[in-house]
């Protein structure tokens, strides 16, 4: 029976640290799987069956969780102890909201510029480049134990992450129209 | 073949080791049915007496109960329209709320009743899809018992990869209503990739493959990864109003405006047949009356080519879904029968920038796919190291403040899965809470599918937000969901099994049921004239016919005349008349007319036959009907 209680880094053989080995977290994901998948309790009874549904959810979830890096930064604080609702909770950071303002408005933007395709590899490097500058700034904070910051950090994340899935729907959008 | 297959009861064959287990895979289609298994190490799939492996998913239903299933089904649904059920697949978890949108494409009729499952009215009585589905699912039971002999130990049931979570409820319904037990439910895309994918022995340490599955009225596209054994599905997408069906739409178009003519119906079954024709062809001559002329391979490749081009953009969305780029894709595999086209093949290679595999039966892959899988299942192969990780394919979500929906579990997240979201009372002293569970990508509840409804009851007064319910939802392997919604400072519980609701409210139900009765009355009327109009093509083809054959020696001038004006009568009636009673009567007229004609003929015929002449070509107008 699998250890509910261990973090999700551990389960999977990790450092708690926010920097992971994809490759690790992919090959222990799948052996985790092939061991406690329902596949492998068919003819096993009841009980059995819904233990191996309840791991393998824990599993993916924690899979999940990990994958991601803002999930991951999360989780990491939830293990030093800082649990937030990031639905609820956000940033105050005047300057920052004002900055994602104006990328927010340069990408609605991008369809009236000469080369829109262009533009929007352009806006989008930069995106991703902060989200990068972000991600240092987490570590930094957590490592210095710096928690609020840190904190503050993941729920900036949030607006990244936003900000990234606008700009990769509104290039399906451009190339779509291209292709 | 079974005859010789005579074994003692419970003692498996020589051949196959003692501790075998029979498991077998089911396709389940919307036209068509297949059961496969696996013999010795390869999976096939199983043949009728008459050695068809497709079964047509049609039941026809008798007055004594008793059921047809499959080929004779078929081939009595003209005759008996209100009786035979074809299609059931797409009412599978779906609820009258939804006849509206399917309906009309469904030649059955529908009672009404208490149930918000749509009942089909037969003259066994009411039937839901669900049973009909059993019937198709028993009848590929006996086939594998019969082939096997032997019981049945368990199968894999293939559902299409956008199925939700009723119409997944509803398939397993169906097997147990059959007496199946099944292993699971498996999207038909990961069975197709299961068939090719253990084939083929690669030094590759993981290798992506995808899935593209073009059906009769359906396209579907699948994004899966392949590491030592386990498939893991990256992403699935697709155009649920996109299919083969379209494709034949093109070339009846182009059928009805170059002969300029209003037979619908029969530029249809010659579009189907020009289509497959192309395939092995590259020119067809096409005919629609007296109109006649030929459609190329090319001329036919650049009508459809905006279709082919949108299933390609659905490969798209689901490659960036999937956060990978074509080049890394190391094998397309071909699913359905309309991937058999040339130009659908050709366009998917050169997409991808290789050739897709073919060299399974594009029917018949999932069905094998799934005996694969269904075999491991059974524990016939303890070695075997594979696995299927499967994703939810729509997002479920909860209805929050403002009709708004809350995904909870997004789409393409690997299952099984537990999650839990917090919610709080918005009200003072809030004492019970309404959970409306919903499935689908859109923002807004109504645009999204209602799964299921229940009241967390039993909350203490607390001052709004202060409470802190707990809805976990638990999806298992098979896709299925299960809610539980807890208030946890004070640990008030409930929980559901998640049954389909629709979304619908007592009231709303019978609301739309009187709706849909007032909408039989005019549909059982527009379908009447429907079946009075074919029934007039066939008699003035039927005329025409004969009189092509033998006019010219068998009636003088007048006679001529005379039936050619009331060809032309019958003609303008049918092409004009709103009234079915009406174009029943002018058939009626046509065939007095003809009366002395069709005597004159039969014994010509009789004559020719007693002169040992071959009496094949007696053009009696019941031996034309097809």
């Amino acid at each position: 029976m699998l250890d509910f209680k261990q973090s999700y880094f551990k389960l999977f053989g990790l450092a708690e640290e926010f920097e992971i080995d994809f490759t690790k977290l992919g090959s222990a994901f799948r052996e985790l799987q092939a061991k406690y998948h329902p596949d492998r309790f068919i003819n096993a009874d009841d009980n059995e069956r819904l233990a191996a549904v309840q791991t393998t959810g824990l599993i993916n979830e924690a899979n999940e969780t990990l994958k991601s890096s803002r999930l991951r930064a999360r989780y990491l604080l939830k293990l030093a102890g800082v649990e937030f609702d990031d639905e609820i909770d956000t940033t105050s950071d005047g300057a920052f909201l004002m900055h994602q303002m104006e990328m927010r408005e340069a990408l609605e933007e991008v369809s009236s510029a000469n080369d829109p395709l262009a533009r929007i590899d352009d806006i989008a490097q930069e995106i991703s480049g902060e989200a990068d500058a972000l991600k240092d700034d987490f570590v930094e904070q957590l490592e210095a134990g710096n928690l609020d910051a840190a904190k503050e950090a993941v729920l900036k994340m949030k607006f990244f992450e936003r900000l990234c899935q606008e700009s990769k729907s509104l290039t399906e959008k451009l190339e779509d129209a291209l292709f | 073949m079974a005859l010789f297959q005579i074994t003692e009861p419970g003692q498996s064959s020589p051949s196959e080791p003692q501790e075998k287990q029979l498991a077998a895979g089911i396709d389940l289609g919307t036209t068509n049915s297949l059961v496969a298994t696996v013999r010795g190490d390869e999976a096939e799939t199983l043949a009728d007496e008459q050695g068809d492996a497709l079964l047509p998913s049609i039941v026809r239903y008798l007055e004594d109960g008793a059921t047809e299933v499959g080929t004779s089904a078929k081939n009595s649904q003209l005759d008996d329209i209100d009786n035979t059920i074809s299609s059931a697949k797409r009412l599978l978890g779906r609820g009258v709320g939804d006849l509206k949108t399917l309906g009309g494409a469904l030649p059955y009729k529908f009672a009404t009743s208490d149930s918000s499952v749509p009942q089909i009215k037969t003259i066994a009585g009411n039937v839901t899809a669900i049973e009909v589905s059993a019937e198709i699912l028993k009848t590929l039971k006996w086939r594998t018992e019969d082939a096997l002999g032997g019981e049945l130990k368990g199968v894999v049931i293939t559902v299409p990869a956008y199925f939700d979570d009723a119409q997944r409820q509803a398939t397993k319904d169906a097997a147990r209503l059959a007496d199946l037990n099944v292993f699971r439910l498996l999207n038909e895309p990961t069975a197709a990739a299961v068939a090719y994918g253990l084939d083929q022995e690669e030094e590759l340490d993981e290798k992506i493959i995808a899935v593209y599955d073009l059906g009769g009225g359906t396209f579907d596209i699948s994004i899966l990864k392949l590491n030592k054994g386990v498939f893991e599905v990256m992403a699935t997408g697709g155009d649920s109003a996109l299919g083969g069906d379209d494709f034949d739409h093109v070339i009846a178009e182009w059928i009805l405006k170059e002969s300029n003519s209003d037979l619908t119906h029969h530029a249809m079954s010659e579009a189907r047949r020009v289509k497959e024709a192309l395939t092995s062809s590259d020119e067809v001559s096409v005919a629609l009356g007296d109109w006649k002329s030929s459609l190329s391979r090319s001329q036919f490749d650049e009508m459809v080519e905006p279709l082919v081009k949108s299933t390609l953009l659905a490969c798209r969305r689901a490659l960036r879904d999937a956060d990978l780029s074509k080049e890394q894709v190391h094998d397309v595999v071909m699913v359905g029968g309309s991937t058999r086209m040339p130009i659908v093949r050709e366009k998917v290679g050169v997409f991808f920038d290789k050739p897709p595999l073919v060299n399974i039966d594009p029917d018949k892959v999932v069905a094998i796919g799934a005996a694969l899988q269904a075999d491991v299942l059974a524990g016939n192969k303890p070695d075997a190291e594979m696995l299927l990780l499967d994703v939810i394919p729509l997002s479920l979500g909860l209805e929050t403040y403002g009709g708004l929906v809350e995904k909870v579990i997004a789409r393409n997240t690997t299952i099984p899965i537990t999650r839990a979201q917090e919610f709080t009372t918005f009200k003072d002293n809030q004492t019970a809470m309404t959970v409306h569970i919903l499935q689908g990508e859109r923002e807004t509840v109504e645009e999204n599918r209602s799964l299921a409804k229940f009241a967390l009851k039993g909350i203490p007064p607390m001052v709004a937000g202060a409470a802190r319910i707990k809805v976990t939802f638990q999806v298992d392997a098979d896709g299925l969901l299960n809610v539980e919604a807890e208030e946890e400072t004070t640990g008030v519980k409930s929980n559901i099994e998640v049954k389909p609701s629709y979304g619908l409210s007592d009231n709303e139900i019978e609301g739309m049921i009187r709706d849909s009765m007032d909408n039989a009355q005019a549909d059982m009327e527009a379908r009447r004239l429907r079946e009075q109009k074919v029934e007039a093509d066939r008699t003035l083809e039927a005329l025409d016919s004969a009189m092509k054959s033998d006019a010219d020696k068998m009636l003088n001038a007048d006679e001529m005349k005379l039936l050619l004006e009331a060809r032309e009568q019958l003609q303008t009636i049918k092409d004009s008349s709103e009234d079915a009673e009406e174009v029943k009567t002018a058939i009626k007229h046509m065939e007095k007319v003809a009366e002395f004609y069709v005597a004159r003929r039969m014994d010509d015929n009789v004559k020719t036959a007693m002169q040992g002449q071959n009496v094949s070509d007696f053009a009696d107008k019941d031996n034309q009907k097809r």
